[in-house]
């Protein structure tokens, strides 16, 4: 560190209280989001934080103007956040950070106008940041990582101060966005349900009128919820809004969208062209895609277990599985195909046994019963049309259309 | 015995924790495998550094969760499995379970036979140390409790209500102590068992209504059981090594999401299969259990059926039971909608399939409102496309899988 004068650090300091009482006073949200954004690491910060760390009784400058008593329950702990934040004490950064943060909704409480809107959504994204990092400082001693629960709460707090009628209502979808965030990653996502109960049955404003950014990523993740769920057609329309609608340079976000996106499309018979899965590094689909392509059950097996572990901890495990009936599928429809081309007269009547050689060729150990079990689920399903004759062992096909595509539908349950 | 009891290591750091769920209050403990000592020695170490470093601040947004101060300083002492102020009480309000009473005298029981009942309202702070039974006291009473499950000479609904309420208060002894240790672990497998024991007894004479709502009460202690085992096993678990009994438990929870009900325990299975562990999840008995659950919801009736009779556990069988039928039940209803209609399709072969005998196929055919019929030699058949088959109504008797009647 360069040398700093007990002078210098003084004029800083003196500074920085004058920008933010200025920006308070004449209500500029956009500088006063730069005064708040203490993980950016920005040079004014730092050098603010220098000076800190020097000049001990920066209190005393709070309390010797009448004009920073009205910020000072802000800044007094946001000075010990900056602090602590550039000398690595996370912890400490983060409680003091919380006290700015509540001392901040208390006045942004009165604000009759949303022109702190900029700053609220720094103090939120700033709140979740420091709380991740405290709680790592946490674990690494062996406490429990609590803070960005206590995040949460406080995040909780803050969509209460937004979500209600007026101008400032703008602003609950970015608050959204960032419990989402900490719900996903604790692993609590059934808190999700309230805040989106809110966001959705809310007469008095139109969705659409959010921001752009926090839309799509509103979308991302309640469209992951509904790929939990399994409920694939809600999952399909929200993934896609997100993919449709975000930023197209930011490639790492449309392959967030992609991996989740992928699995429902494939649910409701959609394939993807390989080029998608190299560009955006999702290889770990292509053998899934070319099983279904083929109708190989074997490579299907294949494909999950090789890449077990990676698609349990993303959720889509599940949803990948349950393609097994549209390899079945395309596996009689192939067999259909070249009876077809030897005998076109006989082509809709297939053999079980037939079947059940085709498996074993696949390493796949299934008797007749089975066989036959499968095909009544087929056509059960929708999957096929024509019926099966138990004593003849034959399952006999529709002339008309015997394989109906899903056509952007779930195979029916 | 090794008995490790462990109490929050720091109550100063606990009173600044947000609404805690009861299994982040266990995280707070995390359970090592170093000797007690020096766990303790480390623990006091934080302690005091979070005592200096921070001051005092009253708790603040916290409901539910009991008071750190008094949690450190709860240890039973009760001697008996009932405490002695209780058991007076209960002599003299005439308050005494069939199982407590002395020579069947209603009014008069004895420190062998009271056992504390469960407490719905319990305030930790007016909880004196000698009401509150220490971890031998309390695992020597479970032992009593399921011991009497052999007792023949009461029905199992009386036996199941009284272990029922006194197994539940054992938790509620457990978890206000804080005692999480290996016999915890066990003791909260027998009761599980129990749950699950009940489960299927409950299930097999459930035709009268009045046990509905006792199968569903049982049904929701299981679950909680299940899910207070499973965070005891996160705090215990070192990284490399598992509680031998860990698979099995574990395969319950899976076997649980069978039935059309997505999220019976209120989180999605596919998050909660991202949290367990490889090793339990490549287990023999996760796999099972996973690929049951394959079978179950690609409507592979065939497979299901001989993979459970093969298989399964007997514990596990019990948790399948319930949805052998209606597995069953979507085998008629394919082999009703998909079967040629002119070929009616052999009772004798759906006996096979469904692994059922013939007589108990032909009037569950008929409970799924099909007729069957018999031709001139005397074989019975399921006449397919018939329009009226509908998922057997009222509660059918479960017929067990054959080959399978030794569970």
């Amino acid at each position: 560190m360069a040398y700093l004068s007990m002078g210098e650090a003084h004029r800083r300091i003196t500074e920085y209280l004058n920008r933010f009482s200025d920006a308070v006073l004449t209500q500029d949200g956009s500088s006063l989001k730069q005064l708040l954004s203490i993980s950016s690491n920005s040079p004014l910060l730092l050098s603010l934080a220098d000076a800190l760390n020097l000049f001990h009784d920066s209190n005393r400058l709070l309390k010797q103007s009448d004009r920073f008593s009205q910020i000072s329950e802000i800044v007094s702990p946001l000075f010990r956040s900056i602090q602590n934040f550039r000398l690595g004490n996370l912890l400490d950064s983060y409680n003091a950070f919380e006290k700015a943060a509540n001392a901040f909704i208390q006045e942004f409480r009165n604000w009759e106008s949303a022109w702190a809107l900029e700053a609220l959504y720094v103090i939120a994204y700033e709140i979740r940041v420091l709380a991740e990092r405290a709680d790592r400082e946490l674990a690494s001693v062996g406490k429990t990582p609590e803070k960005l629960k206590g995040a949460g709460s406080f995040l909780m707090k803050v969509f209460g101060v937004l979500a209600g009628k007026g101008p400032k209502r703008v602003g609950a979808l970015y608050v959204t966005c960032q419990l989402f965030k900490i719900y996903f990653k604790l692993g609590t996502v059934h808190l999700c349900r309230s805040v989106i109960r809110s966001i959705e049955t809310a007469r008095i404003f139109d969705f659409e009128e959010f921001p752009i950014r926090d839309k799509v990523t509103y979308m991302y993740y309640t469209g992951r919820l509904e790929v939990f769920n399994e409920n694939f057609p809600a999952a399909d329309q929200k993934l896609s809004y997100a993919l449709m609608h975000c930023n197209p340079h930011r490639e790492a976000n449309i392959r967030m969208i992609l991996k989740y996106l992928i699995p429902v499309k494939l649910s409701i018979g959609i394939l993807p062209k390989n080029w998608l899965l190299e560009k955006y590094n999702l290889i770990e689909y292509s053998n899934i895609v070319q099983a279904l392509k083929r109708g190989d059950l074997r490579l299907l097996r294949h494909a999950l277990q090789e890449h077990e572990d990676r698609f349990l901890r993303s959720g889509v495990y599940l949803v990948l599985e349950k393609l097994e009936l549209q390899v079945y599928q395309r596996l009689v429809k192939k067999i259909y195909f070249i009876q077809k081309q030897k005998d076109p007269s006989k082509a809709h009547q297939l053999k079980l046994e037939v079947i059940v050689k085709a498996l074993k060729w696949l390493e796949m150990d299934m008797d007749v019963d089975e066989v036959e079990c499968i095909m009544s689920i087929l056509i059960y399903k929708n999957l096929m049309k024509g019926y099966f004759a138990h004593k003849s062992k034959v399952v006999v096909l529709s002339k008309q259309d015997p394989f109906p595509k899903l056509n952007g539908k779930p195979v029916n349950s | 015995m090794d008995r490790r009891q462990r109490r929050n290591p720091s109550a100063s750091s606990s009173a600044f924790s947000s609404p805690a769920s009861s299994s982040s209050r266990f995280r707070s403990e995390k359970f090592s495998s170093n000797p007690p000592k020096t766990s303790n020695s480390l623990e006091d170490a934080h302690q005091l550094k979070s005592k200096c470093g921070k001051p005092q601040r009253p708790k603040q947004e916290e409901e539910g969760e009991q008071d750190p101060n008094n949690l450190l300083s709860l240890v039973g002492t009760c001697p008996f499995m009932c405490p002695a102020g209780e058991r007076a009480q209960r002599e003299r309000l005439r308050d005494l379970a069939v199982f407590e009473r002395l020579h069947g005298n209603p009014g008069k029981t004895s420190p062998s036979l009271a056992v504390k009942k469960f407490c719905r309202t319990i305030a930790t702070k007016h909880m004196q140390a000698s009401d509150v039974r220490p971890l031998p006291v309390l695992e020597e009473t479970l032992n009593y409790l399921l011991n009497l499950l052999d007792a023949t000479e009461h029905p199992f609904e009386v036996v199941h209500d009284f272990v029922f309420d006194r197994t539940r208060s054992i938790r509620q002894d457990l978890s206000m102590q804080n005692i999480i240790n290996d016999q915890t672990i066990h003791m909260f497998e027998e009761m599980v068992k129990f749950h699950i024991i009940s489960h299927h007894k409950l299930h097999s004479c459930s035709s009268k209504p009045s046990f509905s709502s006792v199968h569903y009460l049982n049904m929701e202690q299981l679950k909680k059981c299940l899910i207070s085992l499973y965070a005891l096993y996160k705090e215990n678990r070192n990284s490399n090594s598992i509680y031998k009994n860990e698979p099995e438990f574990y395969s319950f929870h899976v076997l649980l999401h069978l039935g059309s009900n997505n999220q019976p325990l209120g989180e999605s299975l596919s998050l909660w299969l991202g949290r367990v562990p490889s090793l339990i999840l490549k287990s023999k008995e996760m796999c099972f259990a996973r690929r049951l659950l394959r079978l179950f919801r690609m409507g592979n009736y065939k497979r299901f059926l001989c993979t459970t009779a093969t298989e399964a556990s007997y514990l596990q069988y019990y948790i399948i039971e319930p949805y052998i039928n209606e597995v069953r039940a979507l085998a008629l209803s394919c082999v009703n909608y998909c079967g040629y209609k002119l070929h009616p399709y052999p009772i004798a072969h759906l006996s096979k399939l469904l692994m059922m005998k013939e007589l108990d196929v032909e009037s569950f055919c008929n409970a799924c409102g099909l007729e069957t019929s018999t031709d001139e030699r005397g074989n019975k058949f399921l006449s397919t496309k018939q329009t009226n088959f509908h998922y057997p109504k009222e509660v059918f008797p479960s017929y067990c899988l054959l080959g399978l009647e030794h569970f």
